[in-house]
């Protein structure tokens, strides 16, 4: 490599360190199959990804390479669809929906819960099942039996998401039946969440079932309840026509088994339902 | 894509949500700027105090303070002190950690004032028979204060914003409140621009009392200033 492209490359790499962005290359000879009116710049999708969820999605800490079972997911996506890839990590999921509307990136590789609300605004293809589960810290999963032993406890959920809106929902009913209110204390993020868990200031967390159990397995917390309000998760989109391709991507992928195979390395739920685009006026 | 909803940008500045939200972030500053101020005057006494130990940890605390991000101090404060046994609620552990924080930043304002006082103006007190604490909050503090109060101001200001920091450990004050709005209908825009309202009005209201406060502690240095000027010319 001569010494300009040495110098070039290692600007890319210092660049891409300092505003958090990877970019992953594509083969010459693979023809783009997306529309290049599809996509912010043509030839490459720009992914918004909040890596705060391992092992779904997360920063390795050895690499500093994003990894993680929706990496690997939104990757085989994307190579075969002959797209380069800039991948964005974004630390607050509060900010992904925004910026996807605002054309900051096309699509979330972040398993967001697919609801009728986004569907008004947003496209959404259906690609994986979720569950919610409660975490305790080790030794006390046993004083939650039911969702009403919530009522009373503080319980740390992630700002904006499903969990936070279930849980605020949760409350309304346990109010609703006599039961003490849940005092919801909201974090940034996953890490903190755990953190808060571990240091005692929560009595448990809502987080997804993929969460809980990493976290558990890492001996950090145990999980009480699982299974709570199952729900599939999406990629998001801006444009319709890319949330097409990359359906119809899925389904081909299910068909030769590729899609199953990144599912049970992980050992996780796929969808079962047909890979379609569901958003404003579908 | 939505665009801009005027409805939805006058249904929130009106927000009862957001209203309380506001005000959670005004105590927050109000409560934390006066520990902040009582804290940041013992840490430039002894930053001043003469005696040597005392102005080490003086030097050390303020280095320490602000040498690090608040959002690591509130964290540590809110996840790491319980691992030792010190527990907190949660409106504790964010005043404490923004008082602290402050403190560091105002001792330095407080001590740069104080040293700014003529030499002249303590031998006079000490001539007069005053004692230190005598000529200190006679004579010393009140031509202080007067120096003191702009850079004072101005960090309140800073703090009043600072206050958001505390929702990484789940204080609900006015932009965290903004942010759970926004996942509702994903109406960015109009709620940022409403809490930056917000956040306007309370600067402002900050700085009229400021500039009473410039205006009560300025007394008699006005005229001076202006004989001064007519002499000049």
């Amino acid at each position: 490599m001569s010494l300009a492209r040495t110098g070039s490359a290692f600007s890319a790499a210092f660049i891409s360190l300092l505003i958090g962005y990877t970019t992953t290359a594509v083969a010459v000879d693979c023809p783009i199959k997306v529309a290049d009116s599809s996509l912010l710049t043509p030839g490459e999708a720009v992914v918004s990804i909040n890596p705060v969820s391992p092992p779904m999605q997360y920063v390795d800490p050895k690499s500093g390479e994003l990894k993680g079972m929706r990496v690997e997911v939104g990757d085989a996506i994307l190579e075969r669809l002959c797209l380069k890839q800039k991948k964005i990590r974004v630390d607050d999921f509060g900010t992904m929906i925004p910026g996807l509307q605002a054309g900051r990136w096309d699509m979330i590789n972040t398993g967001v819960f697919f609801t009728d609300a986004r569907i008004k605004i947003i496209y959404m293809v259906r690609y994986e099942n979720q569950a919610i589960a409660v975490s305790t810290r080790p030794g006390d999963a046993g004083k939650f039996n039911t969702v009403e032993d919530l009522a009373g406890k503080t319980i740390g959920v992630d700002i904006g998401g499903y969990e936070e809106n279930k849980l605020k929902q949760l409350d309304q009913e346990l109010q609703a039946k006599g039961l003490p209110a849940i005092k919801i204390a909201i974090f940034n993020d996953t890490n903190i969440d755990y953190q808060a868990l571990k240091a005692g200031q929560v009595d448990a967390n809502f987080t997804i079932e993929a969460v809980a159990k990493e976290y558990a397995d890492r001996g950090i917390s145990q999980v009480a309840l699982k299974g709570l309000y199952p729900s599939p998760v999406a990629l998001a989109f801006r444009n319709k026509d890319f949330a097409q391709a990359v359906a119809d991507t899925l389904t081909k992928m299910k068909a030769d088994g590729s899609y199953q195979a990144i599912f049970d390395k992980y050992g996780k739920t796929p969808w079962d339902g047909p890979f379609d685009v569901k958003g404003p006026g579908i | 894509m939505t665009m801009w909803s005027w409805s939805a940008f006058f249904e929130y500045l009106f927000s009862p949500f957001l209203l309380y939200g506001a005000w959670t972030t005004i105590w927050l500053t109000v409560v934390s700027a006066l520990l902040g101020l009582m804290l940041g005057g013992v840490v430039a006494a002894a930053r001043m105090s003469g005696i040597g130990w005392l102005e080490k940890v003086a030097f050390f605390y303020v280095w320490l303070m602000r040498g690090t991000p608040l959002l690591v101090q509130l964290v540590i404060i809110y996840t790491g002190l319980p691992q030792i046994g010190i527990k907190f609620e949660v409106v504790t552990c964010a005043l404490l950690g923004l008082a602290l924080n402050e403190a560091a930043y105002l001792s330095e304002i407080i001590r740069g004032a104080v040293q700014s006082v003529g030499i002249g103006q303590r031998n006079a007190a000490t001539a007069l028979g005053l004692t230190k604490f005598q000529a200190m909050r006679d004579v010393i503090l009140p031509q202080a204060t007067r120096v003191m109060l702009p850079m004072l101001g101005n960090s309140v200001n800073g703090l009043l914003k600072t206050t958001s920091l505390t929702s990484a450990i789940s204080m609900e004050e006015l932009l965290r409140r903004t942010n759970l709005l926004i996942q509702e209908r994903f109406l960015t825009l109009e709620l940022f621009i409403v809490a930056s309202i917000y956040y306007l009005v309370m600067t402002s209201a900050w700085s009229l009392v400021q500039n009473w406060l410039e205006r009560r502690f300025g007394r008699g240095f006005e005229e001076e200033a202006r004989l001064e000027n007519a002499e000049q010319r």
